[in-house]
Order: C-alpha cells, then structure tokens, then sequence
C-alpha cells in the first residue's frame, strides 16, 4: 500500500478555497429559498387576484389574464361588444361574436351546444338597484362553422338590439328616478326627458331601475332610448353527455361536469375587464346608487388624505418636540421624555378606547379630523427625531448662540436644514403607519364614505369572504398595498434603517 | 450661560406634544380608570360602583377565554419570532452582494398592514386552498423527497470519510462536499423518477379546515386554538424580517477578537453561537423580548378582520374584548371595556417588569 501523498500548503489553501467558495453558495441558495418564503403569499395573492376564481383547486400559475394572446382577444371582444377594447361591455345595436370547439366522437350526440346568457347581479355594500341583464335583451344564434375530423367550431352570435328608430348622435346617460316620464342624466350633469318611440322600448321602461346606465339618440325629436348598456355578457354553454368543449375564443371562467359545461362570465370584457376585472369591480361594485361615487374610491382618498395630514403635523410637532428634548436644558425634561415619550409607548391603546371615543363623540368628530386629533404628535416620531439631534454636532448651535440667534432662529435656519435624512425617515413611518393604521380608524369612523381603505377591506372580507368571493378581497388587499410598496421601493434604505418599530405589531 | 432661559422656548417647542397628550393619553388614563368604577355604559351618567366592574370582568368566561388566548399567543409568538430572527440574522451576518436585494425582498410582510396580510393568509388557509394544495403535494411526493435526503445522505459520508482517509479535516456538515452531494441526489432522484421506479404517489387531497371550533389541548384544557395557530404563523411570518434587522445590528457590534479567540480554543460553530454571540446579544435580545411582547399582547387587527370566519372563542383577545364590549349594540357594558382595558395594561407592565427582573439586559 502506498501512503497518501502528504498535506502540502497549497493544497491545503485550495482546500479552503473551495470550503469559502461552497458556503457562499448554500448562503445564496438559502436566502433565495427565504425570498420566495417571505414574497410567495404576497405574490400568490397578487397573481390570483387576476383570475376570474381565485379558488380554483388545484391551485395553478398558469393564468390567462396575463397572456398575451388572450389578452389580445379580450380586446377584441371589447371593440365587437362596445367599440371600447378597455372597458368592454355590450352596447345597443351591438353584435358580438364567440367561437366554441365541441368535440363529439363517434357514437356520441351529434346536437350543437346549448347556448344561454345567465344573470350577474353584483352583491355590494350599498343597496343597488337591480341592473338591466344582457339576459333579456339580446339573442343568440348558435350555427356550426367549421368542422376537422369529430371537432366541430360553433359560432354563437349575440345581438344586442336598438330601442329606437331615431338616428343621431349617441350619448351615454343614467336614468334618475322617473316622474311622470322616464328622465336620465347626462355626463354634463343636465337632467333631460328620454322618448320611447317604438314598441319594444315602451314594453321595457318598467324593468328599468334609476342608476342604470343607458344610451340615447340625439335628434330632431330630442332624447330617445336606444337601449341599456350591459358591463357584462356573460355566456353559458352546455354539450351532452359524450361530448366534450376543448377550446373557445377566451377560457372560460368556471367549467363543470367534466368539461361539458362551460361558464363565461363575460364575453365582451375588454382588456380591463378581463386581467383587471377584480381590480374594476371593487371600484365600480361599491359604487353610491344616489351619488355615482364609488365607496372604494372614497377609501382610497381617505388613506391619503389621513396619511399625509399625519405627515404634516409629525413633520412640524415631531421635530419641534424631538429638539426641545435634545437640545435643551430645563426642569423635568428626563420625566417628560420617560412619561410622555417611553411610557406611552408601552400602554396599549385599548386603554384609551372609551374615554376618547366619548370624548370625541361628544365633540362631534367621530370622522377623519378626529382620527387626526388622536394621534397628532406620535410618541414613535418624537423619540426617532430627539435620536436624531442627540447626534448633531455641538458647533453648530454654539455658532449660531454667538450671532445671537434665539432658539426659534437656530431650530428653523441652522437645526432644522440639517435634519433632512431624519425628516425623510420620520414621513415614511408616519405615512406607513397612518396607511396601514386599522384600530383607530375602526372605533372612530362609523360611516360607510369616512373609513379608511384598511376599515373597508375588513368589510369586504365580511361581505365578500362568506361566500369566497376572493377575486375583490384579493383585489382591494393589493390595492391596499400598493402605496406602501412603491414607497418603500423609492425609500428602501430608510424604512430599513427606521421602520422597525412601526412593523412590529405586524 | 448659554443655557439659562431655555425653559420658555423649551415649553413652546414641547407644546403641540405635551397638550395632545395630555388630552389623548393622560386624561383619557384617568378617565379610563374613573369609567372602570362606575355604571357607565355610554348613555347614563355614569355614577360610582366601585371595583363590581373589575369582579364582573374577572367573572366573564370570554374575558378568561381572551386572557388565555392572549398569553398563549404573546408567549408563542415572541419565542418564536425571537428566535427565528436571531437564526436569520446570525446566517445573514456575512458581507456578500445582492444582499440590498434580500432584505427588501425580506421586508415585504412587515411593510403591508395586518389587515393585508391577514386577508391573503384567509384565502391560503381555506379548505380548497393553497396551504392544503402545498401539504398534498408534500405529500404525494414523499418518495421523490425521502429518495433525495437518502442519496444525500449516503454521499456525505462516503465523501467525509474519503477526506479523512487523505488527511483533510472535513466535517460532516462540510459545505463544499454537501454541495457537490446535493447535486448527486438531484441527479440519482431524476434518473430514477425518469425511469419510473420511483414515482409521487397518488393522495387524496388534504382538506383540513383551520378556521373551525378545533382546539389543541392538554389533559382536557382548551390552549390553542388551530385559527389561533394560523395567526401565530402570519404573525411570526410578518414581524422575523423587522427583529432581524436588530439583531444584525448588534451583531455588528461584537468584537471579531472574540471569535478568534474562540477558534483558537477549537469552539465549535453551535458553542460560538451559545457562548458568544448570545450573551454579547443579550441588550438586543432584550429589547425584541420587550417590543415583542408589549405587540403580541395588544394583537387585535387579525380577530376583527377574521371576525366571524372563525369561530368567537377561537380568537378572541383581551384587546378584542375591550372593543367588542364597547360597541355592543344597545347599553354597551363600557365600564367592564375600560376595566378590562386597565387589565390588559397592568398584565403588560407585569410581563416586561417581570422579564427585567428575570432576564438580564446587559453583556457580560
């Protein structure tokens, strides 16, 4: 047997090489893994958002709504149903096309498809009248086109019919309550009477609800309807037992009975309507029948303007307070910072729960200006912005002491200028926090058009979650948390460095 | 001399603060703790009736239910997240590029608000949901798995003790031979799958409900509950990337001499872990204990968004007690919120006096 050859240095260095080399690796391999650990949730939710049913089982990654082609056809859809390739829908005196591949081997039924439209009645936070359905109004036809060896393409054509004989312009209105007459608002606000002059319009009119969206034919014999405009086209198609649906212009949005029963939810969705369809409705689903407004929207205004207000007031109270606390000198300034700043900090905000909801009850604020009120001066941004000055430089006050500036000049000409990183910071956790405060906002916003978007989510999971409708949850979270993640993308380097304590609660 | 008259402008400066605070914290304290006597209930007057509020509280089985679920919860939570940052932080303590990259992509639970994550952690968890689809798919590939770690297994050692018999001091957990290893099991584990001989099996799919009346028990006491455990996940999911970051910080701070001395007394990497970097991290393990457990107690965003897609015991908290008691519909029992309120405060300054008495906040 012959000896191993022995240990010299250089092999003994490359060993170690090897070892430093190797361990980089797991180190990136393992915060790869992390990565998708801590992203996968937030991601998944984000792509499921897009489906037409985000709990389809077994969960898939393979989503239609961000194919291109698909997309393409979505749009094209749309132009046909609307002449709008974004928002889609289905117009009067539209015709739409939509083509199915059934298969029917030999010894199977022969017989085309069934083909139907069914209702949609969106379920919503505010009482909606109900909405005219393409359902009663347009009609199929249903003829084969084409056929290779047992696949035969059927074309359903979908007409949508004219109301009126008139000829004119066009415009889109909303019906108002009636009077003695049918009257709708037009985009300009003015209210005008609407005409039936023909037969199938006048059998109509009682089936048509205020808030309907319509259009109208401008002419010599002023506003006639032309009919109703449908957001949606939702299709149904059925074979029989032994055939099977193996392909259609879009994928349909839920199949059942092993592939023999297919349901579109819309046909005519236009591109919004098709990849961003959960996005549209949470805007358009919670819309105020009286007003238009749409409460989602409301939401979404409301975080901002709660988020920048507590901006504001940290920008000025914080800095101020954070100074004092700093930089000068006198009687109980460690008390203060150990009562007022620390120990706040420590006490649960339940504590105060009763005494000021009361208290602003009483005041009549229970709305976004008393939500303000409450956490005006955060005790988080005094402490961040007393940190801060704490580690500014002596020179600088003692220069400005011998121009003979008071306190006011050296905070607002010498202190403050220099504090710019510490500001910036302090705004991202105010913002942060007031973006994705849920307590607070939930005791003292009682209204529906007050909440902010973190106190309306909650409702949605109420209304929406018991029946699994996820497709808005999902939508109105990411919407939710699409602010802060741009901002913390533009910011990455301070909210790491100072966003650690507003995220714990988590 | 520079100095002296500053009590003036201190005070206009401190103003804004001390008065909203004043109001907000201070008199509604006080005021709290006055409604925690009385028969308020948010349309009488409230009039003195001493302690019966904080007898009443302490006799309602939700409020005992809600102290239970709340410790369990903050004590889980905090281990749990203690811990898991720690780990993170001590793997992460290492200068290496692209690590601006993790870290945001790291951040992203603390940064979206609870009740973001709380909804998607819903939709995960239903019965036909991605939580269950993941634990079938575990499953039905066992066989592929279990192969893997095998040959895994069975390669480390033949090439650790390959090493040894050439006189290099290789260690089972060798990174460079696990890697190569690794690579070995991915290979062995295809070709065999390719051929068919091992194969995932079929499973039926998992379909567990966690948002149900299902409890964990011990000796026939209720202790946690599954939807409870689900918010333990979410919670710890959301708040390890935060406490790593100080962790790293303080991991900044430990002298390398330390190490060094511990090579040279051959210390292994799990005693350079228990003998010097957890007694040097002892000030921050201290502050995360404090900041965790004054958070997990006051955990309320997670039950009201869940609210009734969990059963109401399974999740209720002390401080979702205090908000359900105020907002009940008709004579709201306020005064029992406002004591049940300065029960959860006075348990909060007991646990962090407590872990300052107990546990030691400075470095040896």
């Amino acid at each position: 047997m012959t000896a191993p050859a022995p240990i010299t240095p250089a092999v003994r260095e490359r060993w170690l090489a090897r070892r430093r080399w190797a361990r980089a690796a797991w180190l990136y391999a393992f915060m790869l893994v992390m990565s998708f650990f801590f992203l996968g949730p937030f991601v998944t939710g984000l792509l499921s958002s897009l489906k037409d049913n985000p709990n389809e089982y077994p969960p898939t990654l393979n989503i239609p709504q961000l194919t291109p082609a698909v997309i393409g056809r979505a749009w094209a859809q749309g132009v046909q149903g609307s002449g709008d390739g974004w928002q889609g829908g289905l117009h009067p005196g539209r015709t739409v096309t939509f083509e199915v591949q059934v298969q029917s081997p030999p010894g199977a039924p022969q017989a085309p498809p069934a083909v139907t439209l069914f209702p949609y009645q969106p379920v919503s936070l505010v009482a909606v009248a109900r909405q005219a359905q393409a359902r009663d109004y347009a009609t199929l036809d249903t003829r084969e086109v084409a056929r290779r060896g047992d696949t035969r393409t059927y074309r359903v054509t979908v007409r949508s019919p004219l109301l009126t004989r008139q000829t004119g312009e066009t415009v889109r209105a909303t019906l108002t309550e009636p009077d003695t007459d049918l009257r709708a608002r037009l985009r300009n606000g003015q209210t005008v009477p609407v005409r039936l002059d023909t037969p199938q319009a006048q059998e109509r009119q009682y089936e048509l609800n205020a808030g309907q969206t319509v259009e109208l034919t401008r002419g010599p014999a002023g506003y006639t309807l032309r009919g109703p405009v449908f957001e949606r086209t939702p299709l149904q198609v059925d074979v029989q037992r032994g055939q099977r649906i193996v392909g259609s212009t879009l994928p349909p949005s839920d199949r059942q009975d092993f592939g023999r029963s297919f349901a579109f939810r819309n046909v005519t969705p236009g591109v919004l309507g098709y990849t961003f369809n959960n996005y549209r409705r949470a805007f358009r689903e919670t819309a105020d029948p009286a007003s238009g407004r749409s409460l989602f929207f409301s939401w979404v205004l409301n975080s901002f303007l709660y988020a920048f207000l507590r901006v504001a007031a940290a920008v000025v109270f914080c800095s101020l307070a954070g100074y004092a606390l700093a930089r000068m000198t006198f009687p109980g300034r460690n008390l203060i910072f150990l009562v007022a700043v620390l120990f706040v900090q420590m006490v649960p905000s339940q504590v105060n729960l009763v005494s000021n909801y009361v208290l602003l009850k009483d005041l009549g604020l229970l709305n976004l200006w008393g939500l303000w009120l409450n956490g005006l001066v955060a005790a988080g941004g005094v402490f961040l912005m007393k940190q801060f000055f704490e580690g500014m430089p002596r020179e600088l006050e003692e220069s400005a002491a011998i121009d003979g500036a008071g306190p006011l000049t050296t905070f607002f000409r010498v202190m403050l200028p220099q504090a710019g990183p510490a500001l910036i910071a302090l705004s991202i956790t105010q913002f942060q926090g007031a973006w994705n405060d849920f307590f607070w906002p939930l005791v003292i916003l009682r209204d529906n058009a007050s909440f902010t978007l973190t106190v309306g989510l909650s409702n949605f999971r109420e209304l929406y979650g018991g029946q699994g409708d996820y497709g808005l949850i999902l939508a109105g979270a990411v919407l939710s948390a699409i602010p802060v993640i741009v901002l913390f993308v533009v910011f990455q380097r301070y909210f790491v460095d100072t966003g650690a304590d507003s995220a714990v609660k988590g | 001399m520079l100095r002296r008259g500053q009590t003036p402008a201190a005070l206009l400066f401190l103003a804004p603060f001390l008065i909203t605070t004043a109001i907000f914290f201070f008199y509604a304290f006080g005021r709290a703790i006055y409604y925690s006597f009385t028969d308020f209930n948010l349309f009488n007057d409230p009039r003195l009736i001493g302690v019966k509020p904080y007898a009443d509280v302490l006799g309602d089985p939700s409020f005992r239910r809600a102290l239970a679920n709340s410790l369990v919860f903050a004590v889980i939570t905090t281990t749990l997240q203690t811990v898991g940052a720690l780990l993170m932080a001590v793997a992460l303590n290492t200068r290496i590029r692209g690590m601006g990259f993790f870290r945001s992509a790291w951040y992203m639970p603390s940064i979206t608000s609870s009740v973001v994550i709380t909804l998607i952690f819903l939709w995960l968890f239903q019965r036909r949901g991605v939580a269950n689809y993941l634990i079938t798919q575990w499953q039905a590939f066992q066989p592929l798995i279990l192969t893997f770690l095998g040959v895994l297994i069975a390669a480390q050692v033949a090439q650790v003790l390959w090493e040894r018999s050439r006189r290099l001091p290789a260690g089972w957990l060798d990174p460079a031979l696990a890697a190569t290893s690794a690579l070995l099991a991915v290979a062995v584990t295809a070709a065999l799958a390719w051929t068919g001989v091992v194969t995932a099996r079929e499973v039926p799919p998992f379909d567990y409900q966690y948002f149900a009346d299902r409890w964990i028990s011990v000796g026939g006491l209720r202790v946690l509950s599954v939807p409870m455990l689900v918010v333990i996940i979410q919670n710890t999911f959301t708040t390890i990337p935060t406490l790593m970051l100080f962790f790293l910080a303080g991991l900044q701070n430990i002298p390398g001499a330390l190490y060094e001395a511990a090579d040279i007394d051959g210390a292994t990497p799990w005693q350079k872990l228990t003998r010097v970097t957890v007694p040097m991290l002892r000030p921050v393990t201290f502050y995360v204990i404090t900041v965790g457990l004054i958070g997990t107690m006051q955990m309320f965003d997670q039950v009201a968004v869940i609210g009734s897609a969990a059963p109401g015991d399974t999740l209720i908290t002390l401080a979702y007690y205090v908000y359900s008691n105020t907002f009940k519909a008709g004579a709201a029992p306020v005064n029992m919120a406002s004591a049940g309120a300065i029960i959860l405060a006075l348990i909060i300054l007991v646990m962090v006096a407590a872990q300052r008495r107990f546990f030691p906040s400075e470095a040896p």
